[in-house]
């Protein structure tokens, strides 16, 4: 119908507008279509239907969501506001952190806080058992923490072992024994398991993954947590408890077998852990894949032999474990990848047949795997020379990836990437591992504080020295300090940053912001800021504003200066506050400035006095400029007698004034080569 | 079973080749040499016997069938039975050998520049195919009788008798070795396992002494494939990728495709602590109030969403029509009567009923079932259908 309408209406108006009313027609019939076709095409359906007779209703199964998804719909459209500190922080002025240090004390704060909370509820349990909430909510009552079962049985000892009481479970085992009851060789071996994995000691107390996760977390910042993280450990005993135990069970099997393996090597025992494995193998039983796993680390740590030696102890393990029908896992390509990151060089080779080998194994590779490589392939004792291409083609095989952590080293790709990076000065291959850390969840497996501070530092100052200002800044209050909290380093990159883009005026918001970041006494910080101000001559108002700036500066010594006595004040820093104050029309101060000169002991520079004699005559004061000949007599200066010309030249002296100028400039002379002089002038000023 | 030969058998060249997927073209290289020496007419039966147990073999001279080590011995007969040049020529082409044994790639160096015939090379494709064996193959044995007739042929020779018998033997081994190995892939279920629980396994293997050779190979090819020094960063994206180039080598695929899961074991301390250690890799401070409304959650501490009257109800995952449409379960009662309204009002009660699980309302129905066919007399007395 409405076809027929509008073709009616183009035949009524015709003529001249007959191409656009074509195009008018057109839509029309368009949405014609729209309308009419599913009603024609559902007509015949339902004829049909009337046709075959009832059809048979079929009740559509309920969906049914997992309980979070919609609220991680809901968290996916949240983003981070650069404009404020994360989420995690209490929203309060006085908890707000403004650097590094306060967040990491909140952190701490809030999270010890808990576990305080937590202790009390699980030390004292009878005053915490009113069930207020309904549903009942589990994690809120106290956890029974002691054993219920007194007696002495098999299920008591099972107990026991659930919670983890290692010396009670290991004494109720002896009772056991003693009173000629068979443990059955499952519960053995699950006692096994808690002595080896805790090293017949007892657990760590309250929330042990709290208190390792920021240990490890520390360490992570020197690098060297392999090594501390292993020394951390309680050291294997000989014939301690599990071993000991081992030795009671008639009838060992491999679960046996492969704990105290496991334990052995966690607890640092790795000779021990070989040879127990010999004695696995003559048992004529097959150890399990976290066995060789460990087995593998075992070797890599085992006492300094040659490259090829362990490299091909460490293939033999491999055959073992195809003879023994063992499917590798992505933990055990892992293992040996870490194990040839000792071989710098040598590893590289085997490194790739490695990566090459679990891809035909359809194993794919985790973060903890390219970190592994890239650290073979960009150790930090290589040349940049010899630096290889391989980020890229890795770069190339993860990009749009999303991950999920599937190896304890998971967390330190990203960190090193960004390193790399940054050793190798390209931009644009730390813009696509940015981007790939923004892709999906990647973003949790940044690591812990430390890790992400490094990362975004690394990728900060790398953008500070190659991008434009512009996008510089961009990224800077983006980043900052909604990410991270900068370094000094970080701050001093940005601001050569904006001296190369000549975009001086911001250097005053840097420090303002760099105060707040708690960089207020950070020494080489001050410094630049200040050299970069007093470098060049601005115009007027701009150096006002530096001059504000430089007041501020020179309090910060100050303060530095009441709160610790020794405090030295460097002789540039003197002389840039000085010039900036002159510049910024603060004369009086100016020449306060010059009264520290003496006081610290520093000599102004020529450059100094000259700017003094200009803003004399600027101001048309001969006294002013016979103060600074003074000035400069005093120090001994051999620039004196240029001013005292100067002076003569350029200012309508008097005739008093005239014979200070020529007294000065003869005292200077004749005391030219007195040592002691300057320092009695000194006196003499300090004293009037 | 497994002696040890280590005087006379010298696993030198052998000792690293698992390393590299070279390994069967030295094996086959070393099959190579009774081509060229002997006659054509007799060749073509020798070489078939040589690579002999396989499939082939008993296909076609299935009356000629015996067993390996006799041809080997007829072989080694008949290489005591000639003349001193042709024994020259065997030592020369062995000491060839030799050196192609140190270089990667023997394709490049024919001995005597005779090329197999097609169906050797057909062999030789074969065994590339074939998977590696782990090293404790290559503990083989040689029967006695080889080793006796492998000294004869030594000492008909005036050179250094030990070493011409030993590397007589070698070669002599490698042919043992193939038929192993081909024998094992016909039967590869009994293969490792049955040999590894055999084995007593020394602390140190000796047999490696020189993998130097191996190493400094690899390291040359590295520095060609990977670490492109001089390429400018335009070229990576010609380059070849991660994945491309050769592997370890060791494990086999199909070794795992038929392995049938692991029994669902309760798990280990160490599998609840791995994961709970996986947990906290990508802990993150909480990014907004949704992901802290997720985590109270999954600790329990929130009302699951989608907030309906159905939660901490949990009735073995039965659905609502469940609950409410009850009369598919009065099949069986009459379809009308007295009986029917009355079960027809018991579903409709029991539908309305929230407290009963579904299994409890059906039950319900079945006890009426029950009821009414004990009481099956009283309703015929009465004039009451039921059935």
């Amino acid at each position: 119908m409405a076809a027929a309408v509008s073709a009616r209406w183009l035949r009524f108006r015709g003529g001249p507008a007959f191409l656009q009313t074509a195009r008018r027609a057109g839509v029309g019939e368009a949405k014609l279509c729209c309308r009419f076709y599913p009603g024609s095409a559902s007509l015949p359906k339902v004829e049909g239907t009337n046709a075959t007779g009832i059809e048979e209703i079929v009740i559509p199964k309920k969906k049914t969501w997992d309980k979070v998804a919609v609220l991680q719909a809901l968290a996916s459209t949240v983003n981070r506001d650069p404009t404020a500190v994360p989420y995690v922080f209490q929203d309060d002025p006085y908890l707000i952190p403004t650097s590094a240090m306060e967040s990491r004390s909140f952190l701490l704060a809030k999270k010890s806080g808990e576990n305080a909370a937590k202790f009390i509820v699980n030390s004292h349990p009878k005053y915490f058992q009113k069930d207020v909430a309904e549903p009942h909510i589990p994690c809120l009552m106290p956890e029974s923490l002691e054993p219920q079962i007194e007696e002495v049985s098999e299920a008591a000892l099972k107990e026991r072992i659930r919670l983890r009481r290692v010396k009670a479970s290991v004494d109720l085992f002896d009772q056991l024994l003693q009173a000629g009851t068979t443990v059955s060789l499952e519960t053995t071996n699950s006692l096994l398991d808690l002595l080896c994995y805790y090293g017949d000691q007892e657990p760590p107390a309250d929330c042990p993954y709290r208190q390792t996760e920021h240990a490890e977390n520390l360490e992570e910042a020197t690098e060297t947590n392999v090594q501390t993280s292993k020394m951390k450990t309680i050291p294997w005993k000989a014939q301690n408890n599990a071993e000991r135990i081992f030795a009671l069970i008639p009838e060992k099997n491999a679960r046996s077998y492969c704990t105290m393996i496991q334990g052995m090597v966690k607890h640092r025992a790795y000779a021990q852990a070989l040879n127990l494995y010999t004695e696995l193998l003559n048992n004529r039983l097959h150890a399990d894949v976290y066995t060789f796993n460990a087995l593998i680390e075992a070797k890599m740590l085992i006492a300094s032999e040659k490259f090829e030696e362990k490299w091909n102890n460490i293939l033999d393990l491999l055959k073992h474990m195809v003879a023994q029908k063992v499917k590798p896992n992505l933990q055990t390509f892992n293992a040996v990848l870490k194990c040839l990151r000792k071989f710098y060089m040598h590893g590289r080779l085997p490194a790739l047949q490695t990566l090459r080998e679990m891809k035909y194994l359809g194993i794919e590779p985790s973060l903890a795997t390219y970190h592994h490589i890239i650290h073979l392939f960009y150790h930090r004792g290589s040349s940049l020379k010899t630096s290889s291409l391989i980020i890229y083609d890795i770069m190339n095989e993860l990009e749009g990836r999303k991950f999920s952590p599937r190896d304890l080293d998971d967390d330190k790709f990203f960190q090193l990437a960004m390193n790399v990076c940054s050793s190798l000065r390209d931009l644009e291959l730390a813009y696509r591992i940015h981007h790939l850390l923004n892709t999906g969840d990647n973003r949790k497996l940044i690591g812990g504080d430390l890790q992400r501070n490094f990362y975004y530092s690394k990728f900060f100052s790398l953008i500070c020295s190659m991008e434009q200002i512009d996008v510089t800044l961009k990224w800077y209050k983006d980043l900052i300090p909604s990410v991270f909290f900068p370094h000094s380093q970080a701050l001093i990159d940005l601001l050569q940053a904006l001296d190369v883009s000549n975009r001086l005026e911001m250097v005053p918001q840097i420090w303002k912001d760099s105060k707040e970041y708690g960089h207020t006494f950070r020494a080489n910080l001050r410094e630049e800021i200040l050299m970069l101000l007093a470098r060049d001559k601005h115009p007027p108002e701009l150096q006002v504003a530096f001059a504000d700036c430089a007041a501020d500066i020179k309090s910060t010594y100050e303060s530095q200066d009441a709160l610790q006595t020794a405090h030295d004040w460097p002789a540039n820093t003197l002389q840039y506050i000085a010039v900036l104050f002159l510049r910024g029309g603060r004369t009086q101060e100016a020449w306060k400035m010059l009264a520290l000169f003496k006081k610290h002991n520093k000599i102004p520079r020529n450059e100094l006095l000259e700017e003094f004699m200009d803003t004399a005559k600027a101001s048309d004061s001969p006294a002013l400029a016979i103060e600074v000949v003074k000035l400069a007599s005093a120090f001994s200066l051999p620039v004196c007698e240029n001013l005292a010309q100067r002076v003569m030249m350029d200012f309508t002296v008097n005739p008093e004034q005239k014979e200070a100028l020529g007294n000065l400039t003869i005292s200077n002379s004749s005391s030219d080569g007195d040592s002691s002089s300057d320092s009695d002038i000194g006196e003499d000023k300090r004293e009037r | 079973m497994l002696r040890r030969i280590p005087a006379l058998i010298r696993p030198r060249p052998f000792s690293g080749l698992p390393l590299s997927s070279g390994n069967w073209d030295v094996s086959v290289a070393v099959c190579v040499p009774p081509t060229a020496r002997s006659g054509t007419g007799r060749t073509e039966n020798n070489i078939q016997r040589h690579f002999g147990t396989g499939s082939c073999i008993y296909s076609k001279k299935d009356s000629q069938s015996v067993p390996a080590n006799e041809i080997s011995q007829k072989t080694a007969e008949t290489q005591g039975d000639r003349e001193e040049t042709q024994k020259k020529n065997l030592l020369d082409i062995l000491k060839d050998m030799k050196v192609e044994l140190s270089t990667v790639n023997v394709q490049t160096t024919k001995p005597r520049g005779k090329r197999p015939s097609a169906g050797l090379q057909a062999a030789v494709s074969r065994h590339r195919r074939a998977p590696e064996d782990p090293p404790k193959n290559r503990n083989e044995f040689l029967s006695s009788e080889l080793v006796a007739a492998a000294s004869a042929v030594a000492d008909s020779l005036p050179w250094d008798k030990q070493t011409t018998k030993s590397e007589l033997l070698r070669q002599l081994q490698q042919h043992e070795e193939e038929t192993r190995t081909q024998k094992d892939r016909e039967k590869s279920k009994i293969s490792f396992r049955h040999i590894i629980s055999e084995m007593k396994i020394a602390r140190s293997p000796s047999a490696r002494v020189s993998t130097r050779p191996q190493h400094q190979i690899q390291f040359d090819e590295e520095m060609d494939n990977s670490s492109l020094h001089l390429e400018k960063p335009s070229d990576f994206k010609q380059r070849k990728g991660l994945f491309k180039g050769k592997r370890l080598g060791i494990f086999d695929i199909k070794a795992f495709a038929d392995e049938a899961p692991e029994t669902e074991a309760s798990p280990s301390l160490w599998e609840i602590e791995f994961a709970k250690q996986l947990a906290t890799v990508n802990e993150q401070p909480l990014g907004n109030g949704f992901e802290e409304m997720i985590q109270w959650t999954k600790e329990g501490k929130l009302w699951e969403f989608p907030v309906n009257n159905e939660a901490g109800f949990d009735d073995d995952g039965s659905e609502f029509h469940d609950h409410i449409f009850l009369d598919k379960h009065l099949e069986g009662f009459p379809k009308q009567g007295p009986i029917r309204i009355f079960m027809e009002l018991v579903t409709s009660g029991l539908s309305k009923n929230p407290y009963l699980s579904v299994k409890q309302k059906v039950d319900h129905i079945e006890w009426f079932r029950n009821y009414f066919n004990e009481k099956q007399d009283i309703l015929k007395e009465n004039k009451v259908e039921f059935t």
